[in-house]
């Protein structure tokens, strides 16, 4: 459709003259102008694949008329013979915010809560969903910036509103000096989208996830509004959302996980988004090769650190400087790897490195062939107008650049950028290329050596008396050189001031006046001699590429560069703790294979090939699994701006490069539930993973798990530590917090009914019917009413645990696990009649807070006494390091025997999590997590060996030290590379330290 | 007072304390156990009565704190003072002599663990506000004393000494010099019985010297002017109150110099809290300029420069043992093996365990320590003399040595580890220590009430 479009644009375009704003009135005489250029004897890049050598361009009205070798042009035409020159097609950015407004920040400082759009009208729910917004009716050109952008070659931009989430579409624009109406190419040329609620000043979506969770929704109610929806209420952002899905759609996701996630969404409703990252695609370029989507790639590589304070540098980490290092290979790589990807200025603190940077990547290993497509073809291609710009053809748009040569070294000149046909001088054409030595004669005087060499446009200039170079300063204007230098040595003393012209070119004879020393007027001519040998300027981007550094996974402290595969390895008389019938068994031999657990038993033979290691009074146990865990998770885990966000998953936003998860896999720890926080009733879907280190996001998710969802109750639930202003939402109290429940989970009951009824009827065809709107939080609820998705209830003081219950009870499921459950031995026996699946506590905390006032270290022991499934969690990425110690709290207040408690931390939580069938004891067939312990691992010597996952070392601590060895070196490495950026004049910037945030379910700790 | 008592009849105790019913002759803590055992009481049990008779302990495996570790001793108090320290195969003992005679066979026996840098009694709930009494207003309070506000009654103190905690440092919080500190045994009517030391640390958080990223350069701006001017503030404030307390003439009296004059007399020391390495190296730079006596709290990058401390002679107060690296890139395993670093590099150290209820654990702190590099009566030593030295009571405890204070604890087993710890028997200066705590009453009503055990 839209092929046929642009065709018939260019079919109109190419029919006689166009006249500029046919509906404007004229002031004065009218001044049609219908010129005809030739552009000959230029060596023409006509696209990034094509090279016409001494090749002719026509143009007229801002379309090529015709390109090719031999055309001779119109008698009427002005002719520019572009000898020794080149044409290039005009750079396009499709990630702009030319032409718009700036974004304001969200102003509001009541504190109050904000719980619906403060936008006026018949639009949506949420302020940040913007679809509505048309760049095309906002757009004011704006002549410096577009002045700025024309001198760096670009000739056209995408304007894009860059606030919010669904932020609308924008409009394809040239870069001329022109009224609006004539600038726009494509009205609305893409849609936009991205994770930022930018000036919204809504709460929701206080999260990531949330953010993820609102586009998904949006997306389904837009699907509803189209199938009758409209029947029951009028919807602008919905409407626009539907009328904006043939448009291209461009996504802002931020960094590469957040790339990921954006491509979850595109898949999920059959989109294709257009990405655009932070430049740090290099370091998961596999999987977003697999992703199959276009990029928008920036060139905003991070800038080296001063490192000359070795305090300071201890702040900067592997990954701030291995990122540095990289970064300038972007795209170099992204190219390697085959995908498709449009370069952009934005994210560039200054606008004017563009070329230094494209230069450095293109000395990192970018073809100069990728980079002209990216900058041209490609953002033309994924904004469907490659059959109007972005190349030079007959019948295309006629924006160019004129250079000296080849545009991507780094002496070529841009002297002009054509913008549909109106000619825009960035550098004099007629500038000749003076560099070179002379011999200056002055009349009555003697003759001096000149040198002039420098940069093209800017020569410089240096004058040597006998051998004493003496610098001169050397202007022009027009055609009229004016040199001056101070003769300190030699008689006459004082400044010579000449001004002179080219009399003669090939070779340069340059003649004119001299103002002279003693105040006499005399006649000077300066006589090439030679070529001055130009010396390059020390340039940073030299050849790089020669000794890429390795990209690590992840990319930073104790980072593979091979990913470690599953190994067949026998244990050898090892104390192993079963967890299962057999107990602690003494001198016994287990073996893994294929990732899984072979054999458990004495004197196994070693079977060829495998790994033997002599576990002699070593301990192996089961992984540790961390039923409460808040590491590898990006941005917040509460989306706590409504009671209930059931809508939102933890999965969404797992963060493969924490580096907790590295340490607690050296703490023992296999698998972790990731869980949202408990700052609402109704929290978010939770993720179990396993600790695979190294691997992407994706690849850390525990397979075929039925999925859980996180509740809360009591202080962090009624906002009872959130300040004065946080006391309007409901509920406040935990009497609220029931009917919270009650109201929940019986819409998500009529829900369901509706929808079984809905799926039954035979009237869904016809027009009038409104359909279900599908809601990912009721259906999340309805698949607790199914038990297909299982309950973690963070849980303190005894009435609440109960209420929870009785909700349970009366909507016919059953609450999995209640978490922290401080006050379970006060219920424990209701939770035993209930049927509870877990009860998951602190060993030892309390007094925290009101309601942890009556936690006793005995809790555990007690529900554990009572028949009750106990688990010890963490709830912190420093205590999950250590969670055998913490088990052992159970020996110790309570008495609960050693083989039990072990249980605490291992089999017991695999029971509530519904993997116990995988993981949690040493069986034959379940999953190889284990443990190599130096001691009993209940006590406080315990240190974990090795850790395997999947029959995987992951973690190894005679491999750990020499990785401390490498990360060292590799640091020091890379720092006297920084030094040497900076000793070469690049900016620099001060170290600062990277906030680590710890989070917790109650909020976020930021150290 | 109303009176209850137990089935057999037995007056057991009244609703406000615990009586211990001392008979001299028949003096087992065991009975006492058993009392507290009975009934539930909101309150804590009450402090132990000074001692009247003779204790002797025998067989017990004794950790003096010092270093040393007597495989099989005999260990004897009266009127709360060691009166024997010995090895039990290498003396006679004449066991009618004490009025009682604890059977330590199998068992091990330590020095009462002294807990610095604590908030213990001055806060009870965390979230509560009205129950936070750590954190004064304004920058500069070198005159807050922590003492006043120590509760004595507060639930967390028994929990605390049930596990070995016997002594702790109570430390003001906040600002740029928090107040001072004094020492407090965990066992007191009030606080003027509790106290061990009075105001005897001044404690000073050295402001933060590295720029926390923010990507925003107007911020991180702000935050290195911030930083500049707190480190005027203080030198400013240092500078100020030397010259005024050099003042001869007679002036306008200034509280907050006033209370500068023990630390510039060298009668205590300033306990300046940070984590990083260029915050240590500007602390002792100050410390010295300023000739005052410092001692380094927190301390995560003590090792980094381990020679400038020792070379000072500071000491170094190790923030617990279960922390997290403080930077993505460190090893590990830093926080666990950072005392047997600076054991390593002859800095002297002690182990705390920051917080109130979480200082249970602090023996745990130390245990871990030992897992990673120091030897066992080193760990023992990180939480008994060393912490006594570094607070100037090493004359009256931190180690069992004939003349010293009576203040120890017997436990089951290893009390480093939490497989073993299982503390039966504490005593403070030879007063008997009530081992009992509100969770160990709600275990018992509990196991009552389901019919456990």
């Amino acid at each position: 459709m839209i092929r046929i479009y642009s065709c018939l644009a260019l079919l109109l375009f190419s029919i006689g003259g166009i006249k500029a704003q046919e509906t404007f009135p004229v002031n004065g005489t009218s001044d049609p102008k219908h010129i005809t250029y030739v552009f000959k004897n230029a060596r023409i890049v006509s696209d990034y694949q094509t090279v016409i050598d001494s090749g002719t361009m026509i143009i007229r009205d801002g379309i090529i008329q015709n390109i090719g070798k031999n055309l001779i042009g119109p008698k009427d035409a002005i002719v520019f013979d572009l000898k020794g020159k080149s044409i290039y097609p005009s750079f396009i950015d499709i990630y702009s915010d030319y032409g718009l407004s700036e974004i304001k920040k969200p102003q509001r400082d009541d504190g109050a809560p904000q719980f619906l759009s403060s936008v006026k009208g018949a639009y949506g729910w949420n302020q940040a969903v913007r679809p509505e917004f048309n760049a095309c009716q906002n757009f004011n050109a704006d002549e410096k910036k577009a002045e700025e952008l024309r001198k760096l070659g670009f000739g056209s931009v995408l304007c894009t509103n860059k606030d919010g989430i669904f932020r609308g579409t924008s409009a394809f624009v040239l870069l001329a000096d022109k009224k609006e109406n004539e600038l726009i190419l494509e009205a609305k040329a893409a849609a936009n989208l991205s994770f930022n609620k930018g000036s919204s000043t809504q709460d929701y979506p206080g999260s990531l996830m949330g953010a993820i969770a609102l586009i998904r929704q949006s997306y389904y109610d837009a699907k509803w509004y189209q199938d009758g929806g409209y029947l029951k209420e009028y919807n602008i952002s919905l409407e626009a959302i539907n009328s904006q899905k043939i448009l291209p759609q461009v996504f802002d996701a931020g960094d590469k996980q957040n790339e990921f996630r954006a491509a979850a969404i595109a898949k999920e409703f059959g989109i294709n988004y257009i990405l655009k990252g932070d430049g740090s695609e290099f370091e998961r370029v596999a999987e977003i090769k697999a992703l199959q989507q276009s990029l928008i790639v920036a060139l905003n590589f991070p800038q080296a650190y001063d490192l000359s304070d070795p305090y300071d540098a201890l702040n900067i980490s592997l990954h701030d400087m291995k990122h540095w290092e990289l970064a300038p290979y972007n795209p170099a790589i992204l190219e390697e790897h085959g995908i498709n990807f449009a370069l952009t200025l934005s994210d560039l603190k200054n606008k004017t490195d563009f070329w230094k940077n494209l230069r450095k990547a293109i000395a990192n290993g970018l073809s100069e062939q990728q980079a002209l497509k990216s900058l041209t073809y490609t953002p033309a291609q994924l904004l469907n107008q490659e059959q109007k710009i972005g190349s030079l053809k007959n019948g295309m748009i006629a924006n160019f650049v004129i250079s000296s040569g080849n545009i991507f070294e780094k002496e070529s000149v841009l002297y002009e950028n054509w913008i549909k046909g109106i000619r825009y001088t960035i550098n004099d054409p007629g500038m000749q290329d003076i560099r070179g030595n002379y011999t200056i004669n002055i009349k009555g005087d003697k003759s001096y050596r000149l040198k002039v060499a420098g940069e093209l446009m800017s020569p410089e200039f240096t004058i040597y008396q006998d051998t004493i170079p003496v610098k001169a300063q050397g202007t022009r204007i027009s055609t009229l050189w004016n040199i001056s230098f101070e003769s300190k040595k030699k008689a006459p003393l004082g400044l010579y001031r000449l001004s002179g012209t080219i009399m003669k070119s090939d070779p340069i004879v340059l003649a004119g006046d001299v103002l002279m020393p003693g105040g006499n007027w005399s006649t000077w001519s300066a006589s090439f001699d030679s070529t001055a040998r130009i010396v390059h300027k020390s340039d940073s981007a030299a050849k790089d590429s020669l000794h890429r550094a390795d990209v690590l996974f992840p990319n930073m402290a104790f980072g593979w560069t091979k990913l470690p595969v599953p190994k067949e390895v026998l244990f050898k008389n090892a104390t192993v703790w079963t967890n299962e019938s057999a107990g602690i068994i003494k001198n016994a031999d287990v073996l893994i294979s294929g990732g899984k657990i072979k054999e458990v038993g004495k004197n196994l033979k070693v079977p060829a090939g495998a790994i033997e290691i002599d576990a002699t009074g070593k301990h192996l146990t089961s992984g540790i699994i961390d039923e409460h865990s808040h590491i590898a998770v990006s941005h917040s885990v509460n989306e706590a701006t409504q009671s209930s966000s059931a809508e939102v998953r933890i999965g969404d936003v797992v963060d493969a490069d924490d580096i907790n998860i590295y340490r607690q896999l050296a703490g023992g720890v296999t698998t972790s539930h990731l869980l949202h926080g408990s700052a609402n009733a109704i929290g978010g879907q939770t993720q179990l993973i396993k600790l695979r280190w190294g691997q992407p996001a994706e690849k850390l998710k525990f397979e075929n798990w039925p999925g859980f969802i996180k509740f809360a109750l009591g202080e962090n639930v009624k906002q009872s530590h959130w300040g004065d202003k946080q006391v309007l939402r409901f509920p406040q109290t935990r009497m609220g917090v029931e009917q919270v429940y009650a109201d929940y989970f019986t819409r998500a009951a009529e829900y369901a009914k509706l929808n079984k009824l809905n799926a039954t009827l035979k009237t869904k065809n016809k027009s009038g019917f409104v359909p279900v709107r599908k809601d990912i939080e009721l259906d999340a609820l309805v698949e607790i009413l199914e038990s297909k998705r299982f309950i973690t209830c963070h849980s303190y003081v005894q009435s609440e645990i109960n209420m929870l219950m009785h909700i349970a009870d009366s909507f016919g499921f059953k609450v999995n696990t209640f978490t922290h459950i401080l006050e379970g031995y006060k219920v424990a026996d209701k939770m035993k009649l209930h049927g509870v699946s877990g009860a998951s506590t602190f060993s030892d905390w309390w007094g925290y807070k009101f309601e942890v006032y009556e936690a006793s270290p005995y809790n555990g022991a007690i529900m554990h006494k009572m028949g009750l499934n106990v688990s010890y969690n963490s709830d912190d990425a420093e205590m999950a390091r250590r969670l055998n110690q913490e088990a052992a709290k159970a020996v110790m207040y309570g008495g609960v025997s050693e083989e039990d408690a072990w249980k605490f931390v291992t089999l017991n939580p695999a029971k509530m999590l519904h993997v116990d069938d995988r993981v949690g004891s040493i069986k034959v067939g379940k999953d190889a997590d284990l443990v190599l312990w130096s001691d009993n691992p209940l006590s406080v010597l315990a240190r974990p060996l090795q850790t395997y996952v999947d029959g995987i070392s992951y973690y190894d601590a005679v491999r750990d030290e020499q990785m401390r060895k490498e990360n060292t070196a590799e640091k020091a490495r890379i720092a006297n590379r920084m030094n040497e950026a900076k000793s070469k004049g690049d900016e620099t910037k001060k170290p600062t330290s990277k906030r680590i945030i710890l989070k917790h379910c109650d909020d976020e700790e930021i150290h | 007072m109303r009176k209850f008592t137990n089935q057999n009849g037995i007056i057991i105790f009244n609703q406000y304390r615990y009586t211990t019913m001392y008979t001299p002759k028949i003096f087992t803590l065991i009975f006492i156990i058993c009392l507290s055992a009975i009934g539930m009481n909101a309150q804590n049990p009450a402090p132990g009565e000074k001692q009247k008779g003779t204790v002797l302990i025998m067989n017990a495996k004794a950790h003096l704190g010092n270093g040393k570790i007597i495989e099989n001793s005999a260990i004897a108090f009266e009127n709360g003072k060691l009166t024997l320290v010995a090895d039990a195969t290498m003396i006679r003992i004449d066991k009618r002599k004490y009025d009682l005679v604890i059977d330590g066979t199998g068992k091990q026996i330590y020095p009462g663990f002294i807990s610095l840098n604590t908030t213990i009694g001055l806060v009870e709930i965390d979230l509560i506000r009205a129950t936070r009494d750590m954190n004064e207003v304004g920058e500069l309070n070198p005159n807050v004393r922590s003492i006043i506000a120590y509760n004595t009654d507060s639930r967390i103190i028994p929990t605390v000494r049930s596990n070995g905690v016997l002594l702790a440092e109570v430390v003001p919080q906040g600002g740029l010099i928090s107040g001072q500190s004094s020492v407090v045994n965990l066992d007191a009517w009030n606080w003027e019985d509790a106290s061990v030391a009075l105001d005897m640390g001044m404690h000073l958080n050295w402001p933060r010297m590295f720029i926390p990223r923010f990507d925003n350069a107007e911020r991180e701006e702000k935050i290195r002017k911030d930083m500049k001017e707190n480190l005027e503030t203080l030198e400013t404030f240092f500078n100020e109150a030397a010259a005024y307390l050099k003042s001869t003439k007679d002036v306008e009296s200034n509280l907050r110099f006033e209370s500068m004059r023990k630390l510039f007399n060298g009668t205590t020391k300033l306990y300046v809290h940070c984590n990083f390495v260029k915050e240590i190296v500007a602390a002792v730079d100050f410390a010295k300029r300023h000739n005052i006596k410092m001692v380094l709290v927190g301390a995560n990058d003590a090792w980094r420069v381990s020679s400038l401390l020792k070379e000072n002679n500071i000491s170094v107060i190790i923030n617990g043992t279960h922390n997290l690296p403080q930077r993505e890139d460190e090893d590990i395993d830093i926080s666990y093996k950072l005392p047997y670093l600076l054991k390593t590099a002859g800095v002297d150290f002690a182990i705390c365990a920051d917080g109130s209820w979480q200082v249970r654990n602090l023996c745990f702190q130390a245990g871990t320590a030992m897992a990673y590099g120091l030897t066992e009566a080193e760990a023992v030593s990180s939480i008994t003399s060393s912490p006594a030295r570094i607070l100037g009571i090493d004359s009256l405890v931190g180690t069992l040595e004939e003349g010293k204070d009576a203040t120890l604890f017997i436990s089951e087993g290893n009390a480093l580890d939490m497989r073993t710890n299982h503390v039966t028997h504490a005593f403070i200066s030879g007063r008997t220590v009530n081992l009992d705590n509100a969770q160990k009453e709600l275990n018992k009503k509990y196991l009552e009430k389901y019919k456990l055990d």
